[in-house]
C-alpha cells in the first residue's frame, strides 16, 4: 500500500511539475502586467498604467486590427476553399487525389521558413507589394491545408449515396451540398476553422517575412519591442491570454454541457 | 458524382500558384547568381557549395545537435506525462490534456517572450535564486535559455499525438501481457511503448522540424549572436540581402525535414 | 474430483452498482464449466475476479485451497482467452504465441518447438511468421488460444471467445474448444450468454442472473428441471404457469390437478410449473383436462410452432404434426414433463 502510494504521489508531483513549466511563464506574464513600476522582479503595486499605455498605442492597436482581420478573412475564405475542395476531392479520380494531398501536405510538412521565403519570392516576382494583401493571401495559403485535412476524413466517411439520395428526393446537386453533405461533416469544419483561425492569429514566421510597409501584427509587434524589457507587451499577453483561454474553454465545455442536457433529455425519454 | 467533382478545380488552380510555382522559385534562385533580379540568369552550384564552408556547416551542425537534444529531452518528459495523463479516468484525461493544449493556442512569440522576465539576470528566478544565498546565475543569452525555450513551447507537440496512441490502446492488451506473465516493467516495454511507436514517431517529427527551423526563440533567449539555421536563413533574405543563398539554404533545411520524416517511416512501418 | 478453485461469497460493486451479490462455487479440475447468463448479469466479472483483472470487494478466492484475491494476474496460474482476442498487433503469430515463454525466459529451442506443437494443436501450422492483423477472426481465436495454452495453464479462462464469428464458424470453435479441452486436460472457465452454446459444450452450467447464481448443474439438469422462472424462460422456450403444490406429487394448475414427480414443497405452496412446448402433446378435446382452440400455427422448418387459446392462457406447443387453425384440441403431458419451480419472490 505504501509504495503505491508513493508511486502515485510521485506521479501527481510529476504532473504538477510540468504544468508548472508550462504555465508559470503565462502567470509572471500576467501578473506584472499589473505592476506599477516598470521592474519585472519586484511587484512595487497594482496599477493599469499599462493598459492604458497600451491603448493610447496606435501601433499596437492597429497591430491587433491586423491580427484579427486577417485571421478572421483567412478563415473565413479558408474554411469554405477547404471545404469545397475536400468534397471535391473524395468524388475526384485517384490520380489527382494523390497529387493534391501530396501537394496540400507540403505546406504542413514544410518548416515555417522555407513556406514563407517561397511565399515571398513568389510575392517579388509578380511585383506585389508587401503588405496587408500578401499576408492576407499567405495566410489562407498556409491555413487551408490545416482545413482539408481536417474536413478530407469526414467526408470520406459518409455514406457514398448520400448525395445520390438527396438528389432522387429531389434536390439539386447545390441542395444536396448545402442542406445535406455540409451539414454531416460540420464537426470536421469546425475543427478545420478553430485551427485556422489560431494558425493565422498565432503566425509570426509567415507574416514576418510576407508582409511589409509598416503591416504587422501582434507577433510581429512583439518581436520588434523585445529589444527592451516592455510591460505594455505584458499587457497585451495578458489580454491575448484571457481572450483565447475563455474561447477555448467556450468551445470544449459547451458541447459537453450540450451533451450532458442531450442525455438527461434521454434518460427522461426512457 | 460528377457533380462534385469540380470542386477540387479552384483548388488545384491555388495550390499550382501558391505552393508549387514558390517551390519552384525557390529551386531556380538556389541555382542562379544573379541577385535580386531575374534579368540574366547565370546557372550555378555556388551557393550550395558555400554552404559547405566551416562557418555555415557549424552552425547546421549546431542546429542539429541541438534539435536532436530538444527532441529526446521532449520525447523522455513528455512520454512520461502522456503516459501518467493516460492512466486517469477519462474526463480527468480531457481536462488534462485540454491543459497541455492551452499554451499551444497562445502566441508562441508572447511565450517566449515570458521566459524573458524569468531567465533575465534581474529576472524573477534569479531574484529568487539571491534570496537563497546563490549568486545570481547567466542563464539568457545561453544554450540553457533556448533550450528552456524551446521545450516549453513544443513539448505539447510531443505529449498529444503520444497521448493519443496511448488512449486509444485497447486495455486488454495490458491485461493480456499480465495474463501471459509479464509483470508491469515487462507489460510496459515489450507492449505498451511499442504499440505507442506510431505516437512517438509523429511527436519526435514534430518538435524535431519546429526546433530545426525555429529563428524566434534563439533571436529572443539565445540573443544577436545565436545562430541556427533559422537565423542564417533569415540573415540572407533580410539583412544580407543575398536571396540565392538564402533559397539554397532553405532547400537543404527542407531537405533534412525531408530525410527525417522518410526515416522515421521506415522505422515505423520496420517495426510492423 | 477435486476442486480446483473455490468462490466464497464474492462480491463487487462498480460505480454504485453492485454487480456480484454474493457468487458461492467450487470448479473442479478438468472441468468444462460455462457462466451463463444475459449481459449484465456478472459472469465477465467473475471471470476477471478469478483472472486476477478485478478484485472482489469483498469474499474469498481459493485456488488450490490457497487464498489468492491480492496475487496479481502475472502470478496466477490461469490464462485468458480474451473476448476480442487481444492479439498484439506489433508481434507475429509465432511471437504473440511465444510471449509468456519469452516472459519467462525459456530457452529458445523449446519455445520454437513449443510454438509449433501449439500450431499443430489448433489447426495453424505454418502460420509462424503471418501477421496477426492478417488472419480471419476464426484463425485470430486459435491464435490467442494457442497462446493461452502454451504455458501450460491448469485453468483456461474463456471470454465469450465465439462472439465476434459468424454463426457456422461459431458451431465448427465449438467442436474443436471440446476437443481440445479433452487433449490438454485442464479446467476451461467458459463465459457465454448463448445458451445453446452453454449446453452443447459444458459439464457444468452455471445460470447468473443479477449479481447472482440462479442454478448450478449439468445441461440436462438446468434443462429439464429449471430451479426457478429465470432459467426456465432464459433457457429454451417454456410455458410458465402459476400453481399449487397440494401436496408431493401432486400440483394443481389451471383448474386441474395433476400428477407429477416433484417433492419437497411445503402443503399448498404456491409454486410455478415449467411445460416444455416439445413435452405437450396435442389430442381429441375429449381426451384431455385442459382444452382449447389452435390460435396459430408457423412451421419452423423441422416442427410446427401452435399456439393454443385456453380458457386462461395461450399454451406454446412443438409438434411435427399438424392442426388447422380453428380446431378445438386437448392438452395432455405425462407427470415426468411437469417441473415444480419456486416461486420467485
Amino acid at each position: 500500500m505504501l509504495v503505491r502510494r508513493i508511486a502515485s504521489l510521485s506521479k501527481g508531483l510529476y504532473v504538477l511539475l510540468c504544468f508548472a513549466f508550462f504555465y508559470t511563464p503565462i502567470f509572471v506574464t500576467m501578473i506584472f502586467s499589473f505592476n506599477s513600476s516598470k521592474s519585472l522582479t519586484k511587484f512595487t503595486g497594482f496599477s493599469l498604467r499599462w493598459y492604458t499605455q497600451l491603448i493610447e498605442n496606435s501601433e499596437i492597436m492597429s497591430a491587433v486590427w491586423v491580427s484579427v482581420s486577417v485571421a478572421a478573412l483567412a478563415t473565413a475564405i479558408s474554411t469554405v476553399l477547404g471545404t469545397i475542395t475536400a468534397i471535391g476531392l473524395s468524388k475526384s479520380r485517384k490520380i489527382i487525389k494523390e497529387w493534391l494531398t501530396n501537394i496540400n501536405n507540403i505546406p504542413i510538412m514544410n518548416p515555417e521558413i522555407v513556406t514563407a521565403i517561397g511565399l515571398m519570392l513568389l510575392f517579388s516576382a509578380m511585383k506585389f507589394e508587401k503588405g496587408y494583401l500578401t499576408m492576407l493571401l499567405a495566410h489562407i495559403s498556409f491555413c487551408t491545408p490545416y482545413v482539408i485535412t481536417s474536413v478530407y476524413p469526414k467526408v470520406r466517411g459518409l455514406d457514398v449515396n448520400i448525395a445520390n439520395a438527396a438528389m432522387d428526393l429531389g434536390a439539386t446537386p447545390f441542395q444536396a451540398l448545402t442542406k445535406v453533405i455540409v451539414p454531416m461533416i460540420k464537426p470536421g469544419i469546425t475543427a478545420g476553422m478553430l485551427l485556422a483561425f489560431t494558425m493565422s492569429f498565432d503566425d509570426f514566421v509567415i507574416s514576418y517575412f510576407v508582409s511589409g510597409n509598416g503591416v504587422m501584427n501582434i507577433s510581429m509587434i512583439v518581436y520588434n519591442m523585445t529589444k527592451r524589457t516592455n510591460p505594455t507587451i505584458n499587457a497585451l499577453s495578458t489580454i491575448v491570454i484571457v481572450v483565447i483561454f475563455v474561447a477555448v474553454l467556450v468551445v470544449n465545455v459547451i458541447p459537453k454541457l450540450k451533451n450532458k442536457k442531450g442525455r438527461k433529455i434521454n434518460e427522461k425519454n426512457i | 458524382m460528377r457533380y462534385f467533382k469540380n470542386l477540387v478545380k479552384p483548388y488545384i488552380a491555388w495550390t499550382a500558384v501558391m505552393i508549387v510555382i514558390p517551390i519552384f522559385m525557390m529551386l531556380l534562385y538556389s541555382i542562379t547568381n544573379s541577385g535580386n533580379s531575374l534579368v540574366n540568369i547565370q546557372f550555378t552550384f555556388e551557393n550550395f557549395k558555400r554552404f559547405t564552408e566551416p562557418v555555415y556547416l557549424s552552425v547546421f551542425i549546431k542546429s542539429i545537435k541541438l534539435g536532436l537534444i530538444t527532441v529526446v529531452i521532449c520525447l523522455v518528459l513528455g512520454y512520461a506525462l502522456a503516459y501518467i495523463i493516460s492512466q486517469f479516468k477519462e474526463s480527468t484525461q480531457g481536462v488534462l490534456i485540454l491543459l497541455v493544449t492551452i499554451p499551444m493556442w497562445i502566441n508562441m512569440l508572447l511565450r517566449t517572450y515570458a521566459w524573458i522576465s524569468l531567465l533575465s539576470d534581474n529576472g524573477i528566478i534569479n531574484a529568487f535564486l539571491d534570496k537563497l544565498g546563490i549568486g545570481p546565475i547567466k542563464m539568457m543569452y545561453t544554450d540553457f535559455a533556448v533550450m528552456i525555450g524551446q521545450i516549453c513551447d513544443f513539448l505539447p507537440f510531443m505529449i498529444i499525438p503520444i497521448h493519443t496512441s496511448l488512449s486509444k490502446m485497447d486495455k486488454s492488451y495490458v491485461e493480456a501481457a499480465y495474463d501471459l506473465g509479464a509483470n508491469p516493467v515487462q507489460t510496459f516495454f515489450k507492449v505498451v511503448f511499442k504499440l505507442s511507436i506510431p505516437g512517438v514517431l509523429n511527436g519526435i517529427i514534430m518538435v524535431f522540424l519546429l526546433s530545426i527551423s525555429t529563428f524566434v526563440i534563439p533571436k529572443l533567449l539565445g540573443g544577436g549572436q545565436y545562430v541556427l539555421i533559422g537565423n542564417l536563413i533569415e540573415s540572407q533574405f533580410v539583412s544580407v540581402g543575398d536571396w540565392n543563398f538564402g533559397s539554397a539554404l532553405s532547400i537543404v533545411l527542407a531537405g533534412i525535414i525531408l530525410f527525417a520524416i522518410k526515416w522515421m517511416k521506415k522505422i515505423d512501418t520496420g517495426e510492423n | 474430483m477435486n476442486t480446483l478453485i473455490e468462490l466464497k461469497n464474492i462480491t463487487k460493486t462498480f460505480d454504485d452498482q453492485q454487480v456480484l451479490k454474493g457468487i458461492n462455487l467450487k470448479i473442479n479440475e478438468n472441468e468444462f464449466l460455462t457462466l451463463l447468463g444475459p449481459s449484465g448479469c456478472g459472469k465477465t466479472t467473475t471471470l476477471r475476479i478469478i483472472a486476477g483483472f478485478d478484485e472482489a470487494d469483498s469474499g474469498e478466492l481459493l485456488f488450490d485451497g490457497i487464498e489468492i484475491s491480492k496475487l496479481p494476474p502475472y502470478k496466477r496460474e490461469v490464462n485468458t482467452v480474451f473476448q476480442k482476442y487481444a492479439l498484439f498487433p506489433h508481434l507475429n503469430v509465432a511471437e504473440n504465441i511465444a510471449f509468456g515463454l519469452n516472459i519467462k525466459k525459456t530457452d529458445k529451442t523449446v519455445v520454437v518447438q513449443k510454438v509449433e506443437k501449439m500450431l499443430e494443436l489448433v489447426g495453424l501450422s505454418g502460420f509462424e511468421k503471418r501477421d496477426v492483423t492478417s488472419l480471419s477472426g476464426g484463425q485470430q481465436q486459435r491464435v490467442a488460444i494457442a497462446r493461452a495454452l502454451i504455458n501450460e495453464p491448469k485453468v483456461l479462462l474463456l471470454d465469450e471467445p465465439l462472439g465476434a464469428l459468424d454463426a457456422r464458424l461459431r458451431k465448427e470453435m465449438q467442436t474443436e474448444l471440446k476437443k481440445i479441452q479433452k487433449e490438454v486436460g485442464i479446467t476451461f472457465i467458459y463465459v457465454t450468454h448463448d445458451q445453446e452454446e452453454a449446453l452443447s459444450m459444458s459439464d457444468t452450467v452455471v445460470v447468473m442472473n443479477d449479481g447472482y447464481i440462479q442454478q448450478i448443474g449439468t445441461p440436462t439438469d438446468v434443462y429439464n428441471e429449471p430451479e426457478n422462472r429465470f432459467v426456465a424462460s432464459f433457457i429454451g422456450e417454456s410455458n410458465i404457469i402459476k400453481g399449487t403444490m397440494i401436496r408431493d406429487c401432486l400440483v394443481s394448475f389451471d383448474g386441474f390437478e395433476f400428477e407429477c414427480v416433484d417433492k419437497g414443497f411445503k402443503e399448498n405452496e404456491e409454486i410455478e410449473v415449467v411445460l416444455r412446448p416439445e413435452d405437450i402433446d396435442i389430442v381429441k378435446p375429449e381426451n384431455a383436462k385442459i382444452k382449447g382452440t389452435v390460435e396459430s400455427v408457423v412451421f419452423k422448418g423441422v416442427h410446427y410452432e401452435i399456439m393454443v387459446r385456453t380458457e386462461l392462457r395461450s399454451y406454446m406447443i412443438h409438434t411435427t404434426d399438424f392442426f388447422e387453425v380453428g380446431l378445438d384440441v386437448g392438452l395432455t403431458f405425462g407427470p415426468e414433463d411437469i417441473h415444480v419451480m419456486w416461486k420467485m419472490v
